[in-house]
């Protein structure tokens, strides 16, 4: 799927150029981004969730260096838009290791579970679009800038997804920080992977209804972040040491002999 | 337009489990650190669905719908079937709490341990997902046929998969290991 770079291009003059100087969004999103990085210093946070820092930090510089750009050179801001969104993304890479971190800190064996897969689906995900990538050939730079920012986005979002999977099959406790870091992130991400598809079909009334609700899902991400971030809140206990808590065979054992001791006692009820 | 919907999928996908994210934190009260005496417990709670194998095979028991269906009063037998069909439905639905709970149980436990086996979680998971689909047809099939019917449809796939396993068997015994190919012999290094 190759989108063509009229519409990637149009996609962030729609994106960012009506906001630029004067819509309201786009100035309350800078303010919300200079707000979470404010309260992160000043609570203490930012030690704790510092690639997350680091990312919100190279949003708002991003903004800036846009907007300086936009000013002096509107005619290269195009090109410009798609260097800094890949920078943007590779940046939001160290936000799902945050999350993967911190969220798993007390689950060794999740985690351990986790890296594997996330480096399998990791690999496939970048070779597919590497080989896609080659495959289209480069036209010109910000075409080729654009296609591995898209690629990227696709595989950040494969990541994410397993992830959430993971958290949600295991039942991973979560913080009201780490809670609102990851609900808001994923957010942004999912509604990012989803515009980013409708791009190809740019005469598409929901393409355009999308790309029109971009900036405000972005607004609410930064309203999630900041809301959550506000102030420090204390995470959830580590399990107990237990060595018979931790003795996964054991547990696995139990839990197949119940399956078998289940089929046998259900299958002799339902039996006349 | 059909490299979109992997893409869209994906997209819904990551809305859908961060939902489940926070839904699963709003009910955190109830999600504490669980220990295997937590397990113990259900798993005796699982065992105690059937410690009375007899009163509930009764439920199902076709005995009782046939000596209703000789007194010819329709009230009775309407009362009688809603009683019974009610019944088999709790029992069946209790089963499945419990073994979701067991599993949730599992799961969680299996988190804090050091070595989890994926292919062990993995088969786990399959079993769980056929007592699901398998439980759930079931489910259907006490709500719409009544518990006397589901019954007859359940002893019929019962026997058809003893009979096929018995053939099977059959079939093995009588196979010749001396007809059959010599085995290869490991290479020498």
């Amino acid at each position: 799927m190759h989108l063509p770079l009229v519409s990637m291009l149009r996609f962030a003059i729609v994106r960012d150029l009506p906001s630029m100087n004067t819509n309201l969004i786009w100035l309350i999103a800078v303010a919300l981004e200079a707000a979470i990085l404010f309260r992160g210093l000043r609570t203490g946070l930012q030690k704790r969730y510092l690639f997350f820092y680091c990312y919100i930090g190279s949003l708002l510089l991003i903004e800036v260096l846009r907007i300086l750009c936009y000013r002096q050179t509107p005619n290269l801001y195009g090109a410009f838009y798609w260097e800094t969104e890949v920078v943007r993304i590779v940046a939001s890479y160290g936000v799902i290791f945050e999350i993967f971190k911190r969220a798993l800190r007390h689950n060794p064996g999740v985690a351990r579970t986790a890296e594997r897969l996330l480096l399998v689906v990791f690999v496939v995900a970048l070779t597919y679009a590497a080989s896609d990538l080659l495959h289209g050939g480069f036209g010109s730079v910000p075409r080729a800038t654009a296609d591995l920012g898209r690629y990227l986005l696709y595989v950040e979002g494969a990541l994410l997804f397993i992830m959430l999977w993971l958290f949600g099959r295991y039942r991973i406790s979560f913080g009201r920080n780490l809670l609102g870091l990851t609900l808001g992130y994923s957010f942004l991400v999912a509604l990012d992977v989803v515009n980013l598809a409708f791009l190809s079909t740019p005469g598409n009334g929901s393409s355009i209804a999308l790309r029109k609700l971009i900036p405000i899902t972005h607004l609410i991400t930064f309203i999630i972040w900041c809301a959550s971030l506000w102030s420090p809140q204390p995470d959830p206990l580590p399990p107990a040491e237990s060595a018979i808590d931790r003795d996964y065979g054991l547990l696995a054992a139990k839990t197949r002999a119940t399956f078998a001791h289940l089929s046998t006692r259900v299958g002799r009820t339902l039996r006349p | 337009m059909s490299g979109l919907i992997p893409i869209v999928l994906l997209g819904a996908l990551i809305l859908i489990f961060g939902g489940r994210l926070l839904v699963q934190w709003s009910r955190r009260s109830r999600t504490q650190v669980v220990t295997i005496e937590d397990y113990y417990q259900a798993r005796a709670a699982l065992d105690s669905v059937f410690v009375e194998t007899a009163a509930i095979k009764r439920i199902f028991a076709n005995e009782d719908m046939e000596f209703i269906s000789q007194g010819r009063i329709g009230d009775v037998r309407r009362f009688f079937l809603k009683e019974r069909k009610r019944l088999a439905i709790q029992w069946l639905r209790m089963t499945q709490r419990q073994v979701a709970r067991l599993i949730d149980l599992h799961l969680k436990m299996a988190s804090y341990t050091y070595e989890p086996s994926p292919s062990l979680e993995f088969q786990l998971t399959v079993k769980y997902l056929c007592f699901v689909l398998i439980s759930n047809v079931l489910l259907a099939f006490l709500w719409l046929r009544g518990p006397f019917e589901a019954v007859k449809l359940v002893t019929y796939t019962l026997r058809s998969a003893e009979y096929f396993g018995s053939v099977f068997s059959l079939r093995l015994e009588k196979i010749d290991p001396v007809k059959l190919g010599p085995v290869s012999s490991p290479r020498m290094v």
